[in-house]
């Protein structure tokens, strides 16, 4: 197990397996960061449903971007270039959840009910890790906060469509069948050889296993206070 | 290591696209009430700064 501390004039010096792993999971992270905001400002920024709401989509788009700009510049910094995630159709994405297009404000509540959610477990595997700049990028308080912030502002609104009952509950039981399995395959293959060497580099703390039933544990818990019905988990799974 | 070619360059034009955003939130926020016209000008105000950074047109923006 790597426990040593490493500052970006080191880089270099460390071997050739931390370094295309800490390239490769700044690249993902950059593409996932601004894949979100890629995903809804098209459609729910001029049809949020109030101007508060058109106001918090906007804002809430800046805090990702600027999550981006702090991965981007980690990865500028050990070489990698980045700036093809942001004129990269949306279908090309390294993750399959930020593929696709959200339309409808319901899909957008979930989203940051279940998917900001994973982005928050991600973040949080970093913590303490061996890659000092990004160590101290994650244990700023502004990155999980905010993230923490587009979570519980998700999660409130998925509830309150809940708790309107009829077509409203309906139509948020749609999105969050929809979301449910995204959520769950974010955190990859269980038995991916690639997360056990991220463990062993100090570049993530937990399993893939792990960290998805941690998640799933959490979400399942407010799906039920919602009075919503549990997707089936395996449904439509990329990995397990 | 040496830095990618743009890095700083790219950090310095996306400070400034979330500053822009931020502060049109900001300015429309306190007025919710009380006058319109400030909030659709900040949206608008969003609706362009985003436009231009889901274009993806990095290029331009670092010419």
């Amino acid at each position: 197990m790597f426990t040593d501390k490493v500052e970006v004039r080191d880089f270099d010096k460390t071997d050739p397996e931390y370094q295309d792993l800490l390239r490769r999971v700044l690249a993902i992270q950059a593409d996932c960061e601004i894949g979100g905001p890629n995903l809804y400002v098209k459609d729910i920024l001029p049809n949020a449903p109030t101007k508060l709401d058109q106001l918090i989509v906007a804002r809430t788009a800046a805090e990702e971007m600027d999550h981006f700009r702090k991965m981007a510049k980690l990865a500028g910094d050990i070489g990698v270039d980045v700036t093809y995630t942001l004129s990269r159709p949306n279908q090309e994405r390294y993750v399959e959840a930020f593929r696709g297009q959200i339309t409808t404000w319901e899909d957008y509540a979930v989203f940051g009910f279940l998917i900001d959610r994973v982005g928050r477990f991600q973040l949080e595997e970093f913590l303490d890790c061996t890659y000092l700049p990004l160590a101290r990028v994650v244990e700023d308080p502004d990155i999980i906060r905010e993230e923490e912030g587009h979570v519980d502002f998700g999660t409130n609104l998925a509830s309150e469509f809940a708790g309107k009952g009829g077509e409203y509950k309906e139509r948020v039981q749609r999105a969050v069948d929809f979301w449910y399995v995204k959520g769950l395959d974010m955190f990859g293959n269980s038995k991916s050889y690639r997360s056990e060497r991220y463990m062993h580099w100090g570049l993530k703390r937990r399993p893939n296993a792990v960290a998805r039933q941690q998640y799933k544990d959490e979400i399942d818990a407010l799906i039920l206070k919602m009075d919503l019905t549990l997707p089936d988990p395996m449904k439509g799974r990329l990995y397990t | 290591m040496e830095a990618a070619a743009n890095t700083d360059a790219l950090d310095q034009q996306f400070k400034e696209f979330i500053q822009a955003l931020k502060g049109a939130v900001n300015s429309a926020l306190p007025h919710l009430k009380d006058d319109p016209k400030i909030v659709d000008k900040a949206i608008a105000d969003c609706e362009e700064i985003l436009g231009v950074v889901m274009e993806g047109n990095v290029k331009e923006w670092l010419s």
